[in-house]
């Protein structure tokens, strides 16, 4: 009887199902960075099928957030931000994606870089499961500004790496002009999943912010 | 025959009050999608007739009984007047109060019979004008402040979901005070006077006020707030819970007081807070013009109407 008034009264459903979807979007990041780690690790270029599955959920699941607020989920002040980091998280499955596309027009990394890529690979995993963790601080009490400190830190020490990478990048021999511009896109994607990251958890951020 | 008069106007009044007042309660609700305008609608039909019956006894009392000696030319005149003035000014959306327009109304046709009126009550009852918005200012900057203490350090979707259980409270509270204090101040003088028993005219007020809502206020779900300083949700359930718990208050006085004008102090308040920067004073302005003008306006249209008719 209660839960039919409280339903009758405020509703909440369609809230309830833009969490989990967004849940359901955020495991998906992970899934795919996951993925590209491994992809990379163990030069498995079949393994982009899989991340270009992902990202096709992805979308899907991007449009059921739209059409869920656009039915009226949240109050509207938050809407827009909502939406935005939908989209941002949608973003970095599609800059996955890309990257692991870009992997496999490359020919096999040398041993020095393969190194360095495969650390940004496992930081993104790493910044993947904190954007979970900082998503739940929505839900859950729990210190927001921890969470967002360290995906910047980590996005800090992709920073480097990416500086690191692209000195080394520039003492190797190039065969032929596709060969290199395939694997500057390639690193450009990779370390600017992190950035995407660190974009989402700004998101979070004001979200947090947006009713004070 | 006379008599069917008053009590049309008085219908009109309550048709009119549901129209403009469902904007005061859910407005801010409705604005937000906290609420549907039907859920909002039929809240304010029930709280309203709860609000009648539980708490309109004092009102009714005041306005129907102690300010003026009432004959049945006078009642006609002030509702009928009252009306026409809450009619225009809705479809205007000028914030006039009917509190204003019928205790002005009921004493200027009182003044022109020569009736007595108690000065004591008509002098409590205009400090009350006086004294509610400032009362309303207080108590919504303290539920403001309280509420970002509290409120404000839990987790987003857990406030979204406090801050929508909140409106509906403060919602629920204008809608029980629209019929304890708005209600009973246009069906008091009918009331007491007998021209309809106590129950019958708040099943049929609140009746009336339900279908006003429902036809409508669709049209001026627009708050108040929008026009004095940019609301949030937030600032818009502390303006309105103050004004709420401060009508409540002049409620169980047996004063007839605005809501409106209450919302609005309580809209002042909040915007202070923020910074005197965010407050339209030119809006604020003319709110008060309207405050000083409407009593004054009403009392000399009926009193000059009065003299004309009888």
């Amino acid at each position: 009887m209660f839960g039919k008034i409280k339903k009758l009264v405020l509703g909440g459903e369609k809230e309830n199902k833009v969490i989990e979807k967004m849940r359901e979007h955020l495991k998906y990041v992970k899934e795919a960075n996951e993925l590209l780690k491994v992809m990379i690790e163990k030069d498995d270029k079949d393994l982009a099928k899989e991340i270009c599955e992902i990202e096709k959920h992805g979308d899907v699941i991007r449009r059921d957030i739209a059409l869920y607020l656009y039915e009226g989920a949240f109050i509207p002040g938050l809407r827009a931000n909502l939406y935005r980091f939908a989209e941002i998280v949608d973003e970095i499955i599609d800059e996955v994606e890309d990257t692991s596309i870009a992997y496999t027009l490359i020919p096999k990394l040398k041993e020095e870089i393969k190194k360095d890529c495969l650390r940004v690979a496992k930081i993104n995993v790493k910044m993947s499961e904190d954007l979970i963790a900082a998503f739940e601080c929505l839900q859950s009490e729990c210190e927001l500004k921890d969470r967002t400190l360290v995906i910047r830190v980590r996005e800090e020490e992709v920073d480097r790496i990416k500086g690191e990478l692209y000195k080394k990048m520039m003492k190797m021999d190039i065969k032929n002009y596709w060969e290199g511009e395939m694997l500057s896109n390639f690193i450009r994607h990779l370390v600017n999943i992190s950035d995407l990251i660190e974009d989402a958890a700004d998101i979070i951020q004001i979200l947090n912010v947006s009713l004070s | 025959m006379l008599e069917i008069i008053p009590v049309i106007a008085a219908a009109f009044i309550a048709f009119s009050i549901g129209s403009n007042d469902t904007s005061n309660a859910f407005g801010i609700s409705i604005g937000c999608g906290a609420l549907t305008f039907k859920r909002a609608t039929i809240i304010l039909g029930f709280f309203v007739f709860l609000g009648i019956i539980l708490s309109g006894q004092r009102v009714m009392k005041t306005v129907g009984e102690d300010l003026v000696s009432l004959n049945v030319q006078i009642i006609s005149i002030a509702l009928v007047s009252s009306s026409i003035a809450i009619v225009l000014s809705n479809w205007k959306k000028l914030p006039v109060s009917s509190h204003q327009a019928i205790v002005a109304s009921l004493v200027g046709s009182a003044f022109a019979f020569g009736e007595s009126i108690n000065i004591h009550t008509l002098i409590n009852i205009i400090v009350s004008w006086f004294v509610s918005p400032f009362g309303a200012l207080i108590l919504s900057t303290i539920v403001y402040v309280l509420l970002e203490k509290v409120l404000l350090k839990k987790p987003l979707f857990r406030v979204e979901r406090y801050l929508k259980v909140l409106l509906l409270t403060s919602g629920i509270v204008i809608a029980y005070n629209t019929g304890a204090n708005e209600l009973a101040t246009a069906l008091g003088p009918i009331v007491y006077y007998k021209l309809l028993s106590s129950l019958n005219a708040a099943f049929f007020g609140s009746l009336l006020l339900f279908f006003g809502a429902l036809a409508l206020s669709n049209r001026v779900i627009e708050t108040v707030g929008k026009g004095i300083t940019k609301l949030d949700a937030f600032s818009g359930f502390a303006a309105q819970f103050g004004a709420g718990l401060n009508v409540l208050l002049f409620t169980h006085l047996g004063m007839p007081v605005s809501t409106t004008y209450c919302i609005i102090g309580g809209i002042v308040g909040v915007g202070l807070l923020k910074g005197v920067k965010t407050i339209r004073f030119e809006f604020i302005k003319k709110i008060m013009a309207s405050w000083v003008l409407t009593p004054l306006t009403a009392f000399l249209i009926c009193y000059l109407a009065t003299l004309f008719l009888v």
